[in-house]
């Protein structure tokens, strides 16, 4: 949903969304990054393996939005997820959009348990996203 | 081929890794000459339009406009003065249209994709090159391939699908 109104961008909504992650203990939430440097037939082919590293997003909340129907069903979820911890980590790793950032995430951590982003969507006012929404889906588990 | 010398794969060592590669990216550097626009952001580069799916991370869904490729079904013939190999190669792609159009050419695109990759398939072979030895190194003999096969269009929503099949064979050379 988009505030189209004309008035200039303020951070309350930002710090709004925050205090509410938080006093619905909102926890810390782990993005899996591929390294840049994997521009090359040898990466393309499987034969370097790539660099990760572990970007920490908070507050974030998660809730379940499908369970599995049957066995073997991945189960969905919703991460709602700070605009302010995610711009901070953009920042940090120099990208040009938290889009960027979220195309760079192989998988979130959280809890111990790995999910993949299925879709973003972002809440916006005062022309100013406060709010992320990460739809997610459960992985299986891989052999170590 | 059939289930004799598909067994005969446990007496030969034979291997079609260096077939796959050198099949992957001669399609990669054909696509990129053809459709220089056709692209996609992996792992923070931008790069031609295709992609091998197990080299590749777990993802929900298959990004849209991009081919992805698939190996499957292997078979041997090793009655011949050098072991030939085969492997089916399904190469997936899926678009829902141009936002410019509202999707609505999605099927256009589709069309688009069909076309690409009996581009990019042509000629039906490329040398065989050792990858995984830096530099590559250019083997004896070539990989080639059959015409490709277009099933149906598969149609899930407002996405539009099809998985092509090619039958990529490879002579066995000394060492591999």
């Amino acid at each position: 949903m988009t505030d189209t109104t004309a008035r200039s961008p303020v951070s309350a909504p930002q710090m709004i969304a925050d205090a509410l992650l938080r006093s619905v203990a909102g926890s810390s939430a782990q993005l899996r990054v591929t390294g840049a440097s994997s521009d090359s037939s040898q990466s393309e082919l499987g034969l370097i393996a790539t660099t990760f590293s572990e970007v920490v997003i908070s507050p974030v909340v998660m809730r379940k939005l499908r369970p599995a129907a049957k066995t073997g069903d991945a189960s969905q979820w919703e991460m709602l997820v700070s605009a302010t911890s995610v711009q901070a980590q953009v920042n940090a790793l120099d990208l040009q959009s938290a889009q960027a950032l979220f195309a760079m995430t192989l998988a979130v951590t959280m809890a111990g348990s790995d999910y993949l982003i299925e879709s973003v969507a972002s809440n916006e006012a005062f022309g100013k996203v406060y709010l992320y929404r990460l739809t997610l889906r459960e992985t299986f588990q891989q052999a170590l | 081929m059939n289930g004799d010398h598909l067994w005969s794969l446990f007496r030969v060592p034979i291997s079609m890794q260096n077939a796959k590669d050198s099949f992957y990216l001669a399609l990669r550097s054909r696509l990129a000459v053809i459709n220089p626009q056709r692209t996609v952001l992996v792992r923070g580069a931008l790069r031609p339009g295709i992609l091998l799916e197990d080299a590749e991370a777990p993802v929900a869904q298959p990004p849209a406009d991009v081919f992805v490729m698939h190996w499957g079904a292997l078979g041997a013939e090793t009655e011949l003065p050098s072991a030939m190999v085969a492997m089916e190669c399904e190469i997936s792609y899926c678009t829902s249209g141009t936002q410019a159009f509202g999707g609505l050419d999605r099927g256009r695109s589709l069309t688009t994709m069909d076309r690409e990759l009996i581009a990019i398939l042509q000629p039906l072979s490329t040398p065989k090159v050792n990858y995984s030895v830096q530099p590559a190194a250019p083997m004896q003999t070539q990989v080639f391939w059959d015409e490709p096969t277009f099933p149906s269009i598969n149609v899930q929503r407002d996405r539009v699908s099809r998985s092509a099949r090619v039958m990529v064979y490879s002579y066995q050379e000394k060492g591999e």
